[in-house]
This record gives structure tokens, sequence and C-alpha cells, in this order.
């Protein structure tokens, strides 16, 4: 056989998928037909898609999950190289506009099997207990629908599932179970954030990583090669797609790579009967009795409004004019400076020691809370950083890039706030498959602006305390996307309720990023992988107890236990 | 540094190997050598056993110096040798070594100035080697946090050069003490065997305490890891039974050593597999040796058995003892 | 930006080349793959017209200066290569066009403004007179009606130098000059904290000498 190109042609096909575990491996792959409705079409295989498809396929449901992106196999298929590694990306035509116009692409959204997991820097964080209900406790945002002592034993089976590595005890908040994996090594970088914590007085730890320390399986344990953001070639971080997805298929579950989804369809009793997807040239439609949209928080509003019809002329399950509102990015400012020391910061994950402190001191001028992380940039990206964020260019560059080994940064992930003119709409202008292309207005706002502020000036110090100099920031970069299709109470508020589903359309789902009512100062994707394990336990006890649309009373035929 | 190392590694093990080969061929005594210490007027009375017994310590001894030896020449080429001070566990449990192999062969019932200058001078590196150990710990940021226990100096390592060096010498001491009718031998002015077990259960210990920091580490990913931190601890106590028990015969004891032993040659086979788990497996040798279990750590558990099973036979021949 | 008590030589690696890694356990068969791939293009063009890929090289000189005491790195070719092939990077403003288009326009505007301004093409111009328009587009100070509804500073921000720097660090021979480790898989790193260096890795040059530097260097596998 030729060169088996993943991005060429669609690789899951012909009853095999491929075994991400070994070279040209497959393993076997239940598939559906179009016109056979399956229990649950499932849009995407991210944070969100994924965990749920393999959840429900082992409660028994017959599931379905399409992807645009590409089946990879890490072992094979991942080369060290950043310029290559931009295939994992979401680089379809977006339009960004705004007072701070977002930066996609890399920088936050990818397409391939796993979603975006495959190439985040799996920080794994549990929210602080009182964002679930920063409305009434904090003052601000919205009050999520669901209470945080459900959410801590969700975080707790993630934890597990992923074998996250982290410290022995957690220096903030409410107690949790010892992390399966003890925590990595620290590198150079960390220690820097560690030092500057440490002259401060606050405290820090070791960051739990959904990357392993220890062999589990077939995967290996981390080698500290420091190419994260941009795919692991070891299996060591623990996607959707070494994780979930694996155990997706052996319950039965078909994913179909390739298969870009550009509508969904509802009948005239107004429930969704199925998906229009394009693969492998042409396109098709999956019958559903469920349809569930996890494309993240730009690609789930898209669909949603492209979905518009007759009965629905605003898009589907948007009665309450939400899809696509209240888009929440994180905050990503940096400072960075250079020290005496050789620091290397390209080796081991980018960031393996954090401090929350910001998170649990409500002492502030403003709302929210921020995290911050070490930092571990590779050329390009820090090329691009020194070019874009420092304004330097010619001699000026090439002298600065000199000292790329001794460069060290520290980063936040801060908390925004949801605003109803942050939102995904519809340009006019369509992609590749006739599609409309989203138009993403983002800007932020003046407690947005406070938190900023507050993070530059006290990482600053504690940058200049650890010891490096010639200290600038960075004050450009968001990450993480969510909030354009959020969860409530109030169906004139929220776009579906705590259990992800449409309010409107009851067979229709919405299990990602999108739904978050807040963002919180941590990374997303543990929360969101939380309450895609509560949302399919929610299914199964609806479904048992006859309470959903097209779902017989005696599904599930089978319920297979997880298997740890 | 990249060969120097492997080839202290494959020295240590093929050294290792020697002693024990060694000591199964029973090597006629040296003819005509002068004693170093004793004259051996009594010689006739004193028991074979008890060089039998000062032998098995040797070879005991020479099992735990090999660990020590190509351990430390891992660990410290990983650290680089940033320091001088850090070639010394090589050249001390080289030498340790070498004289082990020296009182494996040598069946005279006299101790050795050599031996003895080597092993007092592994005891004291193996104290020193831990304060140094400690210091560094210390010293990071974050002090003796789990991070630097896990990743910093390992703080039990230069223990088996201690024990290694305690064992040599009551080896010696042994051999030169001179058991009649009424008394055993002795060490110290005390019961050889049982202060020889007293040693050993605590070696064991430490052992099992830090397989347990190292295997936690690792999580217990695999069901294997509980083995070092469970049945070492048992031999302990059988150990300390021998050393204030009344009873001769200490079945139990001596299979429990035995099973230690083969426990700390399996160990290197697990470690083996351990680093072929590792990204790139053997191939990327030149990381996984580094990143993986410690291939030749858990024949330290091999050394402590068999000093203990030299013990027990000591203890069966003079109940005293 | 730099530390004028620090005195660093101007070659901070003397004798690291990645590329002496390529056999070796860092790299995997995807990557040397890749990298080949990239090494194998030259300063020819495909997408760009003769003229304007003289123009991408002049520009090139200014924003990415190479070395002397390295090979050259055929910046522009990397340039025309990822626009042959189509690349985005997934995100533009409302009034910029798609890749290719935003550079295809932005190259004319730029020359219309030399010739504007100093009756000659871009390249024909001195360096600073060269320099001074780069910061003219920076700055949004070009209006020339070739520029058409693109801002001046957003091509130089997302298009011109962004694309170029990116080429810039995507060849083994820029990230030999920083002293990057490069490919590392399935290889990685062992030693991590400060000052630490695996065998596999580039010594830098620092007071010590230079000599023994780069013999560590030349013997990297
Ligand atoms: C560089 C980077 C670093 C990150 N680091 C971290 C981190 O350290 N910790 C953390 O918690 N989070 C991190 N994140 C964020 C995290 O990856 C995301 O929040 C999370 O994966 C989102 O999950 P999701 O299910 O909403 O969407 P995704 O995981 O993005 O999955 C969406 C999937 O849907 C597919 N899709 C979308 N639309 C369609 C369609 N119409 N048809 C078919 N398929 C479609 C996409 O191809 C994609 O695979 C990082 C992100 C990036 C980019
Ligand atoms: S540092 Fe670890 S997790 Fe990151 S890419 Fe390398 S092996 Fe994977």
């Amino acid at each position: 056989m030729a060169f088996d190109d993943p991005l060429d042609r669609p690789r899951a096909a012909g009853g095999r998928a491929p075994d991400v575990f070994r070279r040209g491996g497959w393993v076997p792959m239940r598939e559906y037909r179009d016109s056979e409705p399956v229990d649950f079409v499932i849009v995407g295989t991210g944070a969100g898609a994924g965990t749920l498809a393999c959840r429900l396929a082992e409660q028994g449901f017959s599931v379905v999950a399409l992807d645009a992106g590409a089946y990879f196999r890490p072992l094979e298929d991942f080369a060290s190289d950043e310029s290559e590694q931009t295939k994992l990306y979401w680089t379809d035509d977006r339009i960004v506009d705004g007072d701070n116009p977002l930066q996609m692409g890399s920088n936050n959204s990818g397409k391939a099997v796993g979603g975006s997991t495959v190439h985040f820097a799996m920080v794994s964080l549990r929210f602080r207990p009182e964002w679930f209900k920063s409305r009434t406790l904090l003052g601000y945002g919205a009050d999520w629908p669901i209470d945080w002592r459900e959410m801590w034993h969700y975080y707790a089976e993630v934890e597990d599932a992923l074998k996250i590595s982290g410290p022995v005890t957690y220096p903030w908040g409410t107690k949790r179970p010892r992390y399966p994996y003890r925590a990595h090594p620290l590198n150079a970088a960390a220690r820097v954030l560690a030092k500057g914590c440490e002259a401060m007085g606050i405290s820090w730890t070791e960051t739990p990583l959904a990357t392993l320390s220890a062999p589990r399986g077939l995967a290996h344990p981390c080698v500290y090669r420091g190419f994260c953001v941009t795919g692991c070639s070891t299996n060591a971080k623990q996607s959707v797609l070494v994780t979930w997805l694996p155990r997706a298929l052996a319950s039965g579950a078909e994913v179909r790579d390739l298969a870009m989804v550009g509508r969904i369809d509802t009948g005239s009793d107004g429930l969704a009967t199925g998906v229009h997807y394009h693969r492998a040239g042409q396109w098709r439609f999956q019958r559903a009795r469920n349809v569930v949209v996890a494309g993240y928080a730009i690609e789930t509003p898209r669909l949603l409004l492209n979905s518009a019809n007759d009965q629905f002329p605003d898009g589907i399950a948007n009665s309450s004019g939400l899809v696509g509102k209240n888009l929440m990015v994180q905050s990503n400012q940096a400072v960075w400076g250079t020290m005496e020391d050789e620091v290397r910061s390209y080796k081991g994950p980018p960031s393996l020691a954090i401090t929350e402190h910001w998170n649990y001191d409500d002492d502030k001028d403003f709302f929210g809370g921020y995290a911050y992380m070490s930092q571990g940039p590779l050329p390009q990206l820090w090329a691009n950083t020194q070019l874009g964020a420092h304004g330097l260019w010619g001699e000026q560059l090439m002298t600065a890039m000199k000292d790329y080994n001794h460069v060290a940064g520290l980063k936040i992930v801060g908390e925004t706030m949801p605003q109803e003119r942050n939102c995904v709409t519809l340009a006019d202008e369509v992609d590749q498959y006739g599609l409309r292309i989203p138009r993403i207005t983002f800007s932020l706002c003046d407690n947005d602006k406070k938190l900023i502020d507050h993070s530059l000036s006290f990482m600053g110090q504690a940058l200049s305390a650890a010891g490096a100099r010639n200290i600038w920031a960075q004050e450009d970069d968001t990450c993480h996307l969510n909030g354009t299709a959020r969860m409530g109470d109030d169906p004139r508020r929220s776009v579906v309720d705590a259990d992800c589903r449409s309010w409107d359309i009851p067979n229709l789902w919405i299990c990602d990023g999108s739904v978050f009512p807040t963002v919180g100062g941590v990374n997303p994707s543990l929360t969101i992988q939380a309450i895609a394990c509560r949302t399919a336990d929610r299914i199964h006890q609806m479904a048992r107890r006859g309470e959903l649309e097209r779902l017989p009373a005696a599904r599930p035929r089978r319920v297979l236990t997880p298997s740890a | 540094m990249k060969r120097q190392s492997l080839f202290l590694l494959c020295a240590g093990i093929g050294a290792g190997a020697v002693t024990l080969a060694l000591s199964r061929r029973q090597p006629a005594p040296p003819a005509n050598r002068i004693p170093a210490r004793r004259d051996l007027s009594n010689t006739p009375q004193h028991s074979s056993g008890t060089v039998r017994a000062a032998r098995r310590l040797n070879r005991a001894a020479g099992l735990l110096a090999t660990s020590v030896l190509a351990d430390s020449g891992v660990e410290h080429y990983r650290g680089s040798f940033k320091n001088r001070a850090m070639f010394t566990p090589l050249i001390v449990s080289g030498a340790t070594l070498a004289i082990s192999a020296h009182g494996t062969a040598d069946m005279r019932p006299a101790a050795h100035r050599v031996r003895d200058v080597t092993y007092a001078l592994a005891a004291v590196t193996g104290l020193v080697g831990t304060g140094f150990h400690f210091y560094n710990v210390g010293r990071k940021l974050g002090g003796f946090s789990w991070q630097n226990l896990f990743y910093g100096a390992p703080l039990g390592a230069p223990m088996a050069i201690l024990l290694s060096g305690l064992i040599g010498f009551s080896s010696e001491r042994l051999r030169e003490s001179q058991p009649d009718e009424q008394q055993g031998p002795e060490i110290f002015d005390l019961p050889a065997g049982r202060m020889l077990a007293a040693v050993i259960s605590v070696g064991l210990l430490g052992t099992t305490a830090e397989a347990a920091l190292l295997h936690f580490r690792g999580a217990y990913h695999n069901p294997a890891m509980y083995l070092p931190v469970t049945l070492p601890p048992i031999g302990a106590l059988l150990m300390a039974q021998v050393c204030v028990g009344t009873r001769t015969r200490h079945v139990a004891a001596r299979n429990w050593m035995w099973l230690l032993v083969a426990m700390g040659f399996a160990g290197s086979g697990f470690h083996a597999y351990g680093i072929s788990r590792n990204m790139g497996g053997f191939a990327n040798w030149s990381q996984n040796i580094l990143a993986g279990p410690p291939l030749p750590a858990p024949p330290s558990f091999s050394g402590l058995a068999l000093a203990g099973l030299a013990c027990i036979d000591l203890v069966r021949e003079h109940p005293d003892a | 930006m730099r530390d004028p008590t620090r005195h660093k030589p101007a070659d901070r690696y003397p004798g690291y080349d990645v590329l002496s890694k390529r056999n070796g356990p860092s790299w995997n068969d995807k990557t040397r793959r890749v990298v080949d791939q990239r090494l194998s293009i030259d300063d020819e063009p495909r997408f760009f017209a003769a003229d304007e890929f003289a123009l991408v090289q002049a520009v090139a000189a200014l924003i990415a200066p190479q070395p002397a005491h390295r090979p050259m790195i055929p910046v522009a070719g990397l340039v025309d290569a990822k626009l042959h092939r189509g690349e985005s990077d997934g995100f533009r403003a409302p009034n910029m066009p798609r890749e290719r288009d935003a550079w295809t326009r932005g190259l004319a505007a730029i020359e219309a403004e030399a010739r504007r301004a100093h009756g000659r093409g871009f390249c024909e111009l001195t360096k600073s007179e060269q320099i001074d328009l780069l910061e003219k587009m920076q700055n949004g100070e070009l209006h020339d009606a070739a520029w058409g509804e693109m801002p001046p500073q957003a091509f130089w921000k997302h298009r011109l130098s962004h694309d170029i720097v990116m080429a810039y660090y995507a060849h083994p021979t820029a990230w030999s000059e920083i002293g990057w480790g490069g490919p590392a898989s399935p290889r990685g790193y062992v030693r991590l904290d400060f000052n630490d260096r695996d065998s596999w890795e580039a010594a830098e040059a620092g007071s010590s000498d230079g000599d023994n530097v780069r013999r560590i260097n030349r013997g990297i596998r």
C-alpha cells in the first residue's frame, strides 16, 4: 500500500479503525448504515464528544461520532516539528473582529479525531466549588445549574480515566482525592515559577497534568520532549484519542473521520432527525434518534445557526436567542524575562508548575480569578511572540532569539466575564464545503482588563524576584473558548438544561465547552469531560425511566460496566 | 561520558557475576601467604564453618557493592558528575567489589588489612554520602517535599554501600574471632550471628523504604511493584527473630531469604521490562537507562538476603552466636 | 533587550548542528521525512512571480537578517512553498483577504509605495529607505490605493513579518543558531534542571573556552 495519509481519505472504514497504540495497527469497529437511525449521532470527537461517546456506548446505546478531522496514529503520524503539526488545528476560514480580535487556529481549536485534546497542554484542573454559583456566592457571572459536590464525583472519575499525574496533596480549596499518578519532575522553567512564588510568599505546586509519569498499558510514559501543544508522539498525553475513544470503539461505537457535519435536520414534530455530513467527496445523511453537538464553542453555535430552517429561522435550539452569545475566552497574558542560568524550557511539558493563589483569594478589586503557570515555547512560537507581542524584528529579533535557552515566562489562565456582545455569528462568505463561515466578535470588558493588569504586575514582581532580568509583558494573548450555548435553569436565559439537553428540541444535546455559564480561572477540559460523564449518567437514568423521546424505555439494551 | 558509564555498568554487572561464580568454585587457599594480623597457631581449632560464613558475607557485600557501583554510576552520570565527589561511590564500591571477590576466595581464618580498611571506607562513604544526599535535597527549593524526595538525590541509596561495608567488616571480624566450646564467634564482643541479623533486618527495612518511595513515585502501576515493599519487611521480621530468638533452625527465615534473593534478581528483570515500556525501548537506551526504573537497584535485596543466609547458618552452627 | 553586562560570542553554539542528530534516536521517520522535504525547498518561486519573489527576498533579509557563520536559509522559498500548498492560519480580520490574495496585494502595494516615494522599486532602495518604508507600514502611515481595503499594519502583522519569521524558524539552521534541541522523539530529555544539559543537547559558549564547546557540539548525535 502506498503511504497512507490520514488527511487524504478516511481511515475509520471497512469495519476497522486505526489502533492508536500500534504503528500501522487496526482495531475492529462496528459500523452503522446511514439509513439506520442510531440512538445517538455525535458531532465531534473531542473532550465533550469523545467522553460522551464512550460512556453512552458503554451503556449499550448505538453511537456514531463524526469528526471533520483526521484519525492519527501518534506514534507514526506525528513529527517533532511545529510547522508540520499545524495539521492538528482547525484552520478553516474564520473572521475575527471586536476590540480584541481573537487569534484562532493553532492558538485554540483543534480538528482531529480527539479534538483539541490532541494538542492541548494537558493542564487538568478542577473548578473552585464556589464558581458553580458565582452569581450567588461571588456576585458576578451566572450560576451553573449543577452542584459542585456532584461535579467533585465526576472530576474524580475523569482524573482516574486519564491517570492524571499530580501533587500528593493539592494546596488549594476543598479536599480532593489523591491524583492517580505522581507529579512529574520539575524543569528549570517550573523552578523559576516556584522561586518567584516562594519569594512572594504564596503557594505553588506541580501542575496536575494529563500525561503519564509511569507506563499505562501500551502508552509510554512522558519523555519530556516538550512538543505537547504540537501533538504527543509517545501517547503519554492522555488525550481523548488514546483514552475515551479506544474504550468507545471497544464498546461498539463507530467513529467517522474526515466527516464534516454541515446541518442538523428537524422533522415536523420539531425533533431532530439526523445530520447531513460531508465525507469522501459527498454529502450524506445519518439518521438518528438523538443528536449531540460537541464541536467546541465556535463550531457548535455555527452548526446550530447554519441549521436554521422554516420552523427555526434563527437557528435551531435558539428560542432564547443565546446561541453564539456569551463567548468567553481565557486571558492568557504573560511576563517573560531572561535568566543568567540556562533554562532550556523546551524540555518537558510546558506548564509543570502552577499557582492558583489568585483563584482562591477574594480580596481583589475585580471579579474572577486566575492561575499562572510556567511556560516552554518552541522556537516558532517563541519567535512569533517576540515579533507579535514584543514588536522585535530585524537584528533586534535575531539577537533576542539567541537568549532562547535562557528565557523563562509566567502565563495566566484568567477568567473573563460572560458578555452578550462577545459572540459567534455567521458571515456571508462560505468555506470549502459551501457552509457559511463564523464571525467571532470579542472585546475585553473593564473587569477583564483589571484582572489582566493585576496578573501582569504580580507576575512581573515574581519573575524579577526569581532572578530574571529584561522582563517584559505579553499583553495580547487569549486561550480556550467557552460559553456559546450556556446551560441554566431558565429556558429564556439558557440554551440547554443541566443535563446538556436543549430546552427547545428535547432530542438535541450540546455537550462541550459551549455550555459553560462562566469559565473560572482554570483550563476547561477536565470540567468538559466531567460534564460529559454526568450527561451520560443522566441520559442513562432518563432512558431507563422512558423519559427520552424516540428512545423506548427498554433501552439501553445491554449495560457494560465501564472498565477501569 | 556516555560510553564511560555504560562501561562501568557492564563492568559492575560482570564483576558481580564473577564474585558469585568464584564463590561456587571454592578455590584452594592460597599457599605461603603470611596472614595479615593473627598468628595461625590455633587455626585447627577455628571452625571451618566460621570461615565459610565469613566468605559468604564477603560475597553478599560484593553483590551489594555491585549494585551500588552500577546504580551510582548510572545515577551520577545522570547528574553529569557535576561534583567531583560524585565519583567517590564508584571508586569505593569498585574497590569493595574487588576485595569482596578476594575475600570470597580467601579460605584463611584471618582478617585482611586491605579488606578491613576498604570495608571501613565503604561504610564511611555510605554515611558521608547519605549526609551529602540529605544536604542536597534539603537545599533544593521546597526542601524535603515529595518532588525532591522523588527526583532529587535519593536519600536511602548511599545506605547500600554502608551496608556493604558493615557486612564486609563483620565478615573480617568473624574470621578473626576464635570460637571455642563455650563461646561462638563474636564481632566486637557481641555474638556475631545475632548482631549481623540485626544489621540485616534494619538494612532490609531501609531498602524497603527506598523501594516504597520510588514505587510510590511510579504509582504502583504494576501489581508486582508491591513485592519489594511487602516481602522484605517480613524478612526483616524473621531476621529480627533470628537476632533475639532462642531457636537455632530458622527454616522459615532461610526460605524467606532465598525468596528475597530471587526477588532481587527478578526485580532487575521487571525493571528491564519497565525500561522496554518507555518510548523507544532499549533502542533509546541513552534516555531510558536513565529515565526508566533503575536496572541495578533491586539486587541490593539479594545481597542483603545472601548475608542473611550466611548469618542464619552461623547461628545454626553456633547457637550462642 | 540584551543585557550589556553579559558578553556572549556572536556564535553562541559553535559547531552545533541539529541535523547531526538526524540519524540518531532523537528523530523518527516521520520527522525525517518532513524535514527532508523542507530542506529540499530552494529559493525558486512556484507561487510568486519572479519580481514578487525578489521583493520577498529583499524584505526577508531585513526582517530576518541571517548570520554570516551559518548557511543561508531560503526564507522566501519557504514562504512561497507554504502559499503554494495553500495553508492558512485559520483566521483573519474582516477586511483582510485570504492568505494568497493578501500577499499578492501587499507586495504590489509595497512596490507602489516605493515608486511613489522614491521613484524606484523596493529592491533598488537603500537599506535605510527600505527599513523606513517597513516602519511606516507598521505604523499605518502608508495610504497608496494599491492596499485596497487591507490595512497596511494588518498586512505587516499577520502576513509579511509573521510568515517570514515563521518560515525562518521552521528551518534547522535557525534551530542550531539558537541552541534548541530540535526534534525529540523517540528520545526526549532526562536532565531538566537549571544548567542541566543532556549529552545530546547543544553546549553554550560562555566565558569558558569555545574550542571545547565546539568539540562537544561536533560530537552530538
Ligand atoms: C494549544 C492549546 C492548549 C490547550 N491546553 C489546555 C490545557 O492545558 N488544559 C485544558 O483543560 N484545556 C486546554 N486547551 C483547551 C481544550 O483543548 C479544549 O477546551 C477542549 O478540548 C474543548 O473540548 P470540546 O469538546 O469543547 O471541543 P474539542 O475538543 O475541540 O472537540 C471538537 C471536535 O469537533 C470537531 N468538529 C467541530 N465541528 C464539527 C463539524 N461541524 N463536523 C464534524 N466535526 C466537527 C472538531 O474537529 C473537533 O475535533 C488547550 C487548547 C489549545 C488549543
Ligand atoms: S513532553 Fe511528554 S506529554 Fe509532552 S509531547 Fe513529550 S512525551 Fe508527550
